[in-house]
């Protein structure tokens, strides 16, 4: 203490200052301490992550295994809350000039982060690592984040859409519990039949719902082989204008008009996953469809709500081309800006991510799938998908879809905003007020608006 | 140091406080209300008033103008209405008041998001109390949050019951302070209950009640949003998507931060509009003791 104390004393007192000599050496004996101190100091890397629930510990244990094998660096792990929130937190970091290393980011955010400029491409970390293989990694989920042939994040935790049903009451309407509908057609046929109500004329069981979400419009157009916006959905240049004013479009529309209208699905308010979930883990829902992340959880709750689960590829309108399901989920960023040796530390811990340990233990415990092959390959030989029939149902959906841009999903900088105009259009049409027809055409025409007066800012 | 100048420095920290986190952000506002904005903010476009000229040709902009005038002014008559009776209630000397007051006083102490939840659940179509008493009673069901027009019902009784507490507070402490000696003159020359609420008790507490007004429409204004977001987000459509919400969407959904500014500008003049008018023509109406 006496030290420090006259430490300042003497930066006070000028007369000292300049008598030069013991003082000036002093100084420099603790810069050189500190300078010491801070080179043997862990890195210290920040990843941002908007795996809410109980994937926050799962994430963590992830990070914490990481720091074992490298304990020269320090990983704070950080939940950030939902995407949106994520992608806003991230946003106010980069313009305080105090960005996290690593950030975990939704799927129709890409092109923003391209458009911002702010990450280290992952495609040129890969160039320099001579290690690294990205011929192991899933064409199908590589090629969702390869933007005009460059990779620029990594996948991490991707899913698509599958329907789940439950077989129990497929059993007491007198349906097949091992025939799921295969088309729109026979959709609405099972709709019908597992759609129950009471003597006051009230539905106690409805046949299916699933989440107000945009995604499934997406989802299903990409089943039918449909862009959503021009330029090869995006993939071969900066979409100007909506495309998704067709017959695919139109009947799918019309399936959900049907469905609602006749009293056979349960609709949700916007992006309502939770509520969706619960209509069908309690049992008024008899069919589901909602993203393949939830396969563990959903299978977990059937068994405690004591009936028999079952899962299926999406169904398909009987004449409509064959396509395939679009990745959703998110990817990891690597913001620039940061010390090269901490970039170096950031890419250390993405790459063991995907490793396949790690991919392993994040498929099984969520239903993410994972991004490598190999990992696919050890789980098939241990004869994992032999025993849980629902994940090999989302992988095959994957692995068996089509490849080409519509399937690969659109690439829009205003995919936020698309996606709540095609939400306001099906609960309009869903209220009455638009024709499946009309809701979809103004939503093209919307869409089209947004796009492009995203555009604007980047045109000159 | 004289006098005069001890003071100035005192309020330095409160100034500088209020300059950073309120008036700087308000200015710069103003400023990106002028502007086209890319997401991260690297790029900047000087587009003049056309953000506020879009915004006014946006059918969307006008209905959340609309729907936030017709929640706000029926939100503010509801609570303004129903906290008075309950004061008045509360007011009579009946067993187990505390119990009462305890009740009604919780809603204020829930924060708008769980509120939010709570009723959510209540008025969940398929497994929500609401539902299942109104299907057992009167054998109907409402999908209270998903359509037209009970999402806008739904969203205005639940702000109503989270901003009430607060009104009859205000009330309940304005009720106990009328001077007995006028109720009972009043009582003599044979005004009846109904009389003495509207004819002395209800202009009596009227600087109350303008003090409530105001604070309520700034209630229902701007912090609708939490709920709003919680229990419709905005739908269906854009049936229950007010000022705030689409600020909200157009800010931190869609990364439109030139048009987020515009519509905060709009905001700003408006609430400056409802407060002078009313301070003019309230001042008149207002009975000061």
């Amino acid at each position: 203490m006496n030290v420090f104390h006259d430490d300042i004393i003497s930066v006070l007192n000028l007369k000292n200052f300049y008598r030069g000599g013991f003082f000036v050496k002093k100084v420099l004996v603790v810069l050189m301490v500190a300078l010491a101190v801070l080179s043997m100091a862990k890195i210290k890397i920040q990843f941002w992550h908007a795996m809410g629930g109980w994937r926050i510990d799962l994430i963590k244990s992830m990070a914490e295994e990481f720091m074992k094998l490298h304990p020269d660096i320090e990983v704070d792990v950080q939940y950030t809350g939902s995407y949106h929130d994520t992608l806003n937190k991230l946003i106010a970091a980069v313009k305080a000039g105090n960005p996290p290393h690593i950030v975990q980011i939704y799927d129709i955010g890409t092109q923003v982060m391209i458009d911002g400029g702010i990450a280290v491409p992952i495609q040129d970390l890969i160039d320099k690592d001579k290690s690294f293989d990205l011929g192991k990694f899933m064409p199908q989920v590589l090629n969702y984040y390869r933007v005009n042939g460059k990779l620029y994040s990594m996948p991490f935790n991707s899913s698509n859409p599958i329907l789940y049903y439950n077989k129990t009451l497929f059993k007491k309407a007198g349906l097949d519990p091992n025939k799921p509908p295969r088309t729109f057609e026979e959709l609405l046929e099972y709709a019908k039949k597992l759609t129950v109500k009471d003597a006051n004329g009230n539905t106690i069981q409805y046949g299916i719902t699933w989440p107000l979400h945009s995604w499934f419009f997406e989802q299903f157009m990409a089943v039918q082989n449909a862009p959503l916006v021009n330029n090869n959905n995006g993939r071969t240049g900066r979409p100007t204008k909506a495309v998704f004013d067709n017959e695919a479009g139109r009947r799918f529309f019309r399936l959900w008009y049907e469905l609602t209208k006749n009293g056979w699905m349960i609709n949700t308010k916007k992006e309502d996953w939770d509520e969706a979930n619960q209509y069908f883990i309690s049992q008024k829902a008899a069919m589901l469809i909602t993203s393949t992340s939830d396969v563990a959880y959903i299978a977990k709750l059937a068994k405690q709500h004591g009936f028999e689960l079952g899962t299926a590829f999406l169904p398909r309108p009987k004449n409509a081309k064959s396509g395939g399901v679009v990745i959703g989920g998110a990817s990891l960023w690597i913001i620039g800006g940061h010390p090269q040796k901490e970039i170096q530390a950031a890419w250390e811990f993405v790459k063991f991510l995907t490793t396949t340990k790690m991919q392993i233990e994040w498929h099984t415990k969520t239903g993410y799938f994972p991004v490598r092959k190999d990992a696919v390959e050890t789980l098939m030989n241990e004869g994992y998908y032999a025993k849980h029939p629902n994940m090999l149902t989302a992988l095959l959906q994957l692995l068996l879809s089509v490849q080409n841009y519509n399937t690969n999903g659109a690439v829009i900088g205003a995919f936020p905003e698309v996606r709540q105009i095609i939400e306001d259009a099906v609960e309009k049409m869903l209220n009455g007020e638009m024709s499946p027809e009309d809701a979809l055409a103004w939503a093209q025409k919307e869409a089209t608006k947004a796009i492009q007066e995203y555009n604007e800012v980047y045109a000159y | 140091m004289s006098r005069k100048i001890i003071p100035y420095i005192l309020l330095i920290p409160t100034f500088l406080i209020i300059i950073i986190f309120i008036y700087w952000p308000a200015v710069y506002s103003f400023k990106l209300s002028f502007y086209r904005i890319s997401p991260f903010g690297n790029r900047m476009i000087f587009v003049g008033i056309r953000n506020f000229k879009n915004l006014f040709h946006d059918p969307d902009y006008i209905t959340a103008l609309k729907i936030t005038a017709i929640y706000v002014s029926v939100s503010v008559a509801l609570t303004i209405f129903a906290s008075f009776f309950i004061a008045l209630l509360l007011n009579m000397k009946v067993p187990g008041t505390p119990v009462y007051k305890a009740l009604l006083f919780i809603p204020y102490a829930i924060s708008p998001a769980i509120s939010g939840t709570l009723w959510s659940f209540l008025l969940n179509p398929v497994v929500g109390h609401v539902n299942y008493f109104m299907s057992k009673f009167f054998g109907l069901r409402v999908e209270w949050l998903t359509t037209k027009p009970y999402a806008l019902y739904a969203i205005i009784i639940a702000s109503v019951w989270k901003v009430m507490p607060f009104d009859i507070i205000f009330y309940l402490a304005g009720v106990q302070n009328v001077p007995d000696d006028l109720l009972e003159a009043s009582t003599l020359d044979g005004a009846s209950t109904w009389t003495r609420i509207w004819k002395i008790i209800f202009p009596l507490l009227s600087p109350i009640t303008f003090y409530l007004v105001i604070m309520n429409i700034i209630s229902f204004m701007f912090s609708s949003f939490a709920i709003v977001d919680v229990m419709t987000r905005g739908g269906p459509g854009n049936y229950t998507t007010t000022m705030i919400y689409k600020l909200y969407l157009d800010a931190f959904a869609f990364q439109k931060t030139g048009i987020a500014s515009a519509e905060s500008v709009i905001l700003f003049i408006i609430m400056t509009i409802v407060t002078i008018a009313y301070f003019y023509f309230g001042e008149r109406r207002v009975h000061y003791q």
